[in-house]
């Protein structure tokens, strides 16, 4: 999981121009990955010994995988886990770039490098123990098995969990989720992120002293009045975890999704799909309830 | 032009968003500030107060940020627009800098990237 898309993080390097990366975006749907890029992204080869590869192809009427063999860099084993292996979109990206000569294959490798130890998401920010107290509640009460998104919607309610434990705090309890089609609110501020295949409701619900202090925590300021930076401290963490599992998707599995604005629902009835769930997590400070439709 | 004397327009449907970009570009010298709520009212305040950097939100209720990246770069094309979201994927990307966006922040902020954009516009930063 990542919180950068790769494109941005290149821009923000200075090491493409918006016009190179728009060019190279574009390019994308048309442009199949190599196993060269793939080899070196597995760390089974170093840069030098993949351009040395391709060198050696311009002479040797032979498939990358096979020189890489011969050469004893990888196993045929290793080549074909690297074939069947799911392929992030910012590989594609890198690969694009080296191949218009804007990057070099040893630029990508420490690009990657950069990328991954700045904006990976890593599962240290969980617990392990918290980790497996969360999977088990998805796997055991959430019944999205037979839904063709199911893979989807545990991957949001994971980066929310540590979403969580990043922006607020690791001193939750999360009971287990409850089946929840319509929820009576409180003070509860919604967001829809969707395509045509997918659509993710999921909203917050909480009474004016938690989040006061769920505020205080996420902005690191001490706020004492349920005001209007309270209310807008609960519309940008929702927000800015769909942003990031909008992100996510596009980086992964080159998945758009559209965001909508927050929803404030204030003493009324939210009416959720049949897929609806309420996750009460329970903090020193008061129970935060999350809803999650899809 | 230094950033002490630059007028400065914050986009964002979220005061707290506004007031925590206002608060980093204040440490970097921001002194002039003008804010909007949604995309359209960006756009009223660009056009009534010509502004010398706008930082936009992509999602906005009524108008969102790409949409007013475009219009505001309809009125003026050199309009130095900075993009701030947590929706950075690819899609949203490539869309505002094909409006006309300078460059891309992906939320939360991070002080030493906004620092770096300010250098490429303003002096002695």
């Amino acid at each position: 999981m990542y919180t950068q898309f790769f494109g941005n993080f290149l821009l923000s390097r200075g090491v493409v121009t918006s016009e190179q990366l728009i060019e190279a975006i574009k390019e994308e749907s048309t442009t199949h990955i190599k196993l060269g890029t793939l080899a070196i992204h597995a760390g089974y080869m170093t840069a030098s010994e993949a351009d040395s590869i391709v060198i050696m192809q311009t002479h040797e009427d032979k498939r990358f995988g096979e020189l890489a063999v011969q050469g004893g860099y990888m196993t045929e084993e290793q080549v074909n886990s690297l074939l069947k292996m799911q392929k992030p979109d910012y590989l594609l990206l890198g690969q694009i770039l080296i191949e218009k000569g804007i990057l070099t294959n040893t630029d990508f490798e420490n690009l990657i490098v950069d990328y991954q130890s700045e904006y990976e998401i890593y599962d240290l920010d969980m617990a392990t123990e918290k980790k497996e107290v969360v999977t088990n509640m998805l796997k055991n009460y959430c019944n999205f098995a037979n839904h063709p998104e199911a893979d989807k919607a545990i991957h949001y309610l994971y980066l929310l969990f540590n979403n969580l434990v990043r922006f607020i705090g690791e001193d939750f309890t999360a009971l287990n989720p409850i089946p929840c089609p319509e929820y009576p609110t409180n003070y509860c501020i919604s967001q829809q992120t969707y395509n045509d295949t997918l659509s993710i409701t999921s909203a917050i619900d909480i009474d004016p002293n938690t989040a006061v202090a769920f505020a205080s925590r996420y902005v690191d300021e001490p706020f004492e009045d349920f005001d209007e930076y309270v209310k807008a401290s609960l519309e940008d963490f929702l927000n800015l975890h769909n942003g990031l599992y909008n992100v996510n998707l596009s980086n992964d599995f080159s998945l758009e999704l559209n965001l909508n604005p927050p929803e404030i629902h204030h003493y009324d009835v939210l009416s959720l799909s049949s897929n609806a769930y309420l996750f009460p997590v329970i903090y020193p400070f008061g129970t935060v309830n999350f809803l999650f439709s899809f | 032009m230094k950033l002490e004397d630059a007028k400065i327009l914050i986009g964002d449907d979220s005061i707290l968003a506004r007031k925590q970009l206002k608060d980093v570009l204040t440490t970097f010298g921001g002194k002039t500030f003008f804010e909007a709520a949604n995309g359209q009212e960006a756009i009223e305040k660009f056009t009534a107060e010509k502004p010398d950097i706008i930082f936009l939100d992509i999602v906005m209720p009524q108008k969102d940020g790409i949409s007013a990246v475009s219009e505001i770069c309809k009125i003026d094309p050199n309009a130095y627009i900075i993009i701030v979201s947590s929706v950075g994927t690819q899609s949203q990307l490539k869309s505002a800098i094909e409006a006309g966006a300078k460059d891309f922040i992906q939320k939360p902020l991070n002080t030493e990237q906004i620092k770096s954009i300010l250098s490429v516009k303003f002096e002695g930063r």
